[in-house]
């Protein structure tokens, strides 16, 4: 018998005998969730440290070596991912409800943008932002099916530890700034 | 007493009346308490959220082989590999075995307490490979050869002044370095290794059954660097971390993380699945026990947000260290007898003052202290308790069924205080506790003599 049978089979003796069922739980919302999506967006994100880029030729003027995921919102790079000092990618979407952007990559490459540059800018469109990360996760599920990339990744915020006494620190591993540039459409 | 108990005792007793540790532990659960609050408050029925988030527990751990086994097709469908341990040692040789087998020197880690539980670090470094814990607070545990202190904040017991004397010695650096200082000298230190590890190996947070992904919360992002750079990536989950769908984690998230710091998210939630390179040992160690009991299977609900630590007052006066469990506070106390038997550990439930805070707090409506009583009846019933306690609580049981003896009982004790002698007997007691001066009359002499008015 290998560990699995060993471990499948003591579980399934185990669960023959059910535990009592606890209560139905209320059907009543678990958050409040009200206003306009991006102003919410807005006011999160900016909460969470983010900054929104309003003019990206002038935010783009401050970095030499810029790495990007070839889409057509993030255009091209001159850099690799691992000597660059921004990473630019597009996005699956943006989530009001927690001024999160999510981000799906299908190679490590891909990932390493959005983590290993000192600074991480999204480039998204404002009709990608939806409500709240029920609707959000939903999106994926409907436009990936059974096919989901290697990693999804909810961001909330630049990288940051309050490992020593509570104090906030930002940029503890990945990123230490978060930015995001938002175009109509 | 065994040994463990006898540890504890030991160690309880040093703690608890160290006025460093509860000031440095004091301010850092005030801070936390607070960014709680301010979480909760997003909440319009925080309530409904647990009881839904129990919900969804209960039907995972009810029909546990078949959420292992859809999530296991889907891992393997999506190209990755899946592996199971029934011990912490054979999950530490399946890792072994791994780095051998992909010629790997160097690991980094992300926080993980499974891989505590199955004393990972050792095995490898046994097997001559470098490990490396990169998450903040184990990187500074793993510099001062310290276990965590607590399963989300693994530093919690040391103030900045310590760290930055941890750090001098190691690498020379200020001893009047800041947080923000300290934080930069580890990212630029653990920068280096990421790039150059063979690989990465994590727990999980969650294990989600479709579309067969594991989840991984963190702040620092050291997570996302851990399981994308090196070659090879390898999760070790326990199988209660099952959920059934992606879209149950619109629920968990933001349970997890306003319990485990006051946010609303970790800054990253990563679902991680589908790669060559992506291995995932699922390990029983001791969980089936637990599962096979019903009346104590929903401690297996568990999330580990360490909400409980922080909240019991226990935990707080006597430290994380104390308890010798990886799993520290409550919910080491409810699992820990279970996982590791009862012989060894059944003196932990009775770390407990029975408040239920602990219940009150936890994101999986589990109410752990009525399990820490369910414990401490199970160790009594398994005949792991002391003699001598056993003996007085045969007496106590038979002088409170008769009242005759229970007035006999409450004179002499009276008397005793009298004469003088009582104190010094009770001298255990009375060492850190005051032992008030009984009333002059017993309650029943009273009753007698004012029934009448």
């Amino acid at each position: 018998m290998s560990a699995r049978d060993n471990i499948l089979s003591r579980v399934r003796d185990a669960v023959r005998v059910k535990a009592p069922r606890p209560a139905e739980p209320s059907a009543s919302a678990i958050w409040p969730l009200s206003g306009e999506a991006e102003a919410r967006f807005r006011e999160e994100f900016t909460a969470l440290r983010g900054e929104i880029v309003e003019s990206l030729p002038e935010f783009l003027d401050g970095f030499a070596k810029i790495a990007t995921d070839g889409s057509e919102l993030a255009g091209a790079g001159n850099a690799s991912v691992r000597e660059a000092d921004l990473g630019v990618t597009a996005c699956e979407c943006l989530v009001a409800q927690t001024g999160s952007i999510i981000v799906a990559c299908r190679s490590a490459e891909e990932r390493a943008l959005s983590s290993l540059p000192p600074v991480h800018l999204v480039v998204a469109r404002r009709s990608q932002i939806v409500l709240d990360l029920d609707t959000a996760l939903g999106l994926l599920r409907e436009r990936y099916g059974n096919d989901f990339p290697g990693t999804i990744s909810v961001i909330s915020g630049p990288s940051r530890t309050a490992d020593i006494e509570k104090v906030l620190v930002l940029g503890a591993h990945g990123p230490k700034r978060l930015a995001l540039h938002l175009i109509n459409g | 007493m065994n040994a463990n108990a006898l540890q504890f005792r030991r160690a309880t007793d040093a703690k608890a009346f160290d006025l460093r540790h509860r000031a440095i532990v004091g301010k850092n659960t005030a801070t936390y308490h607070a960014a709680v609050a301010r979480g909760l408050a997003r909440f319009a029925d925080w309530e409904t959220a647990r009881r839904r988030a129990a919900a969804i527990k209960w039907e995972v751990m009810n029909h546990l082989d078949r959420y292992l086994e859809e999530f296991e097709r889907n891992v393997i469908a999506r190209g990755g590999h899946v592996h199971w341990a029934e011990t912490g040692a054979e999950a530490s040789e399946l890792v072994v075995s791994l780095a051998r087998q992909h010629g790997v020197r160097k690991v980094v880690k992300a926080k993980s307490m499974v891989t505590e539980e199955i004393h990972l670090n050792p095995a490898l470094e046994s097997a001559g490979v470098t490990v490396l814990e990169t998450d903040l607070g184990e990187y500074i545990c793993q510099l001062r050869g310290e276990p965590p202190y607590h399963i989300v904040t693994p530093v919690m017991h040391l103030n900045r002044e310590q760290i930055a004397r941890t750090f001098n010695e190691k690498f020379g650096t200020p001893l009047d370095a800041t947080a923000e200082q300290l934080a930069g000298i580890a990212r630029e230190k653990l920068r280096r290794e990421f790039l150059s590890a063979d690989m990465g190996i994590s727990g999980a947070n969650f294990a989600v059954a479709n579309p067969g992904m594991i989840g991984l919360c963190t702040n620092e992002g050291n997570g996302r660097l851990t399981t994308a750079l090196p070659r090879l990536h390898v999760a070790i989950v326990g199988i209660e971390k099952l959920v059934p769908r992606l879209e149950d984690l619109a629920l968990f998230w933001p349970l997890l993380a306003t319990r485990g710091t006051g946010q609303f998210l970790t800054v990253y939630n990563t679902l991680i699945g589908g790669s060559e390179n992506f291995h995932v040992i699922l390990l029983d160690n001791g969980r089936t026990k637990l599962l096979a009991d019903v009346e104590q299977r929903d401690a297996l609900h568990c999330i580990r947000c360490g909400a409980c630590l922080n909240a019991c007052p226990v935990y707080r006066t006597v430290g994380g260290h104390s308890y010798g469990t990886t799993y520290q506070g409550p919910l080491g106390s409810m699992i820990t007898p279970h996982l590791r038997g009862w012989e060894d550990w059944s003196h932990l439930p009775y770390a407990s003052s029975l408040c239920g805070k602990c219940a009150d707090v936890c994101p999986a409506h589990i109410p752990i202290h009525h399990h820490l009583l369910h414990n401490r009846r199970n160790s009594v019933q398994r005949h792991c308790d002391a003699p001598l306690q056993r003996f007085a609580f045969r007496i106590w049981r038979w002088a409170m069924q008769s009242p005759g003896c229970y007035a006999l009982g409450g004179k002499l004790a009276r008397l005793g205080m009298w004469l003088g002698i009582a104190k010094p007997l009770a001298r255990l007691w009375t060492e850190r506790r005051d032992l008030p001066d009984p009333p002059r009359q017993a309650f029943r002499d009273w009753w007698r003599s004012n029934e009448r008015a």
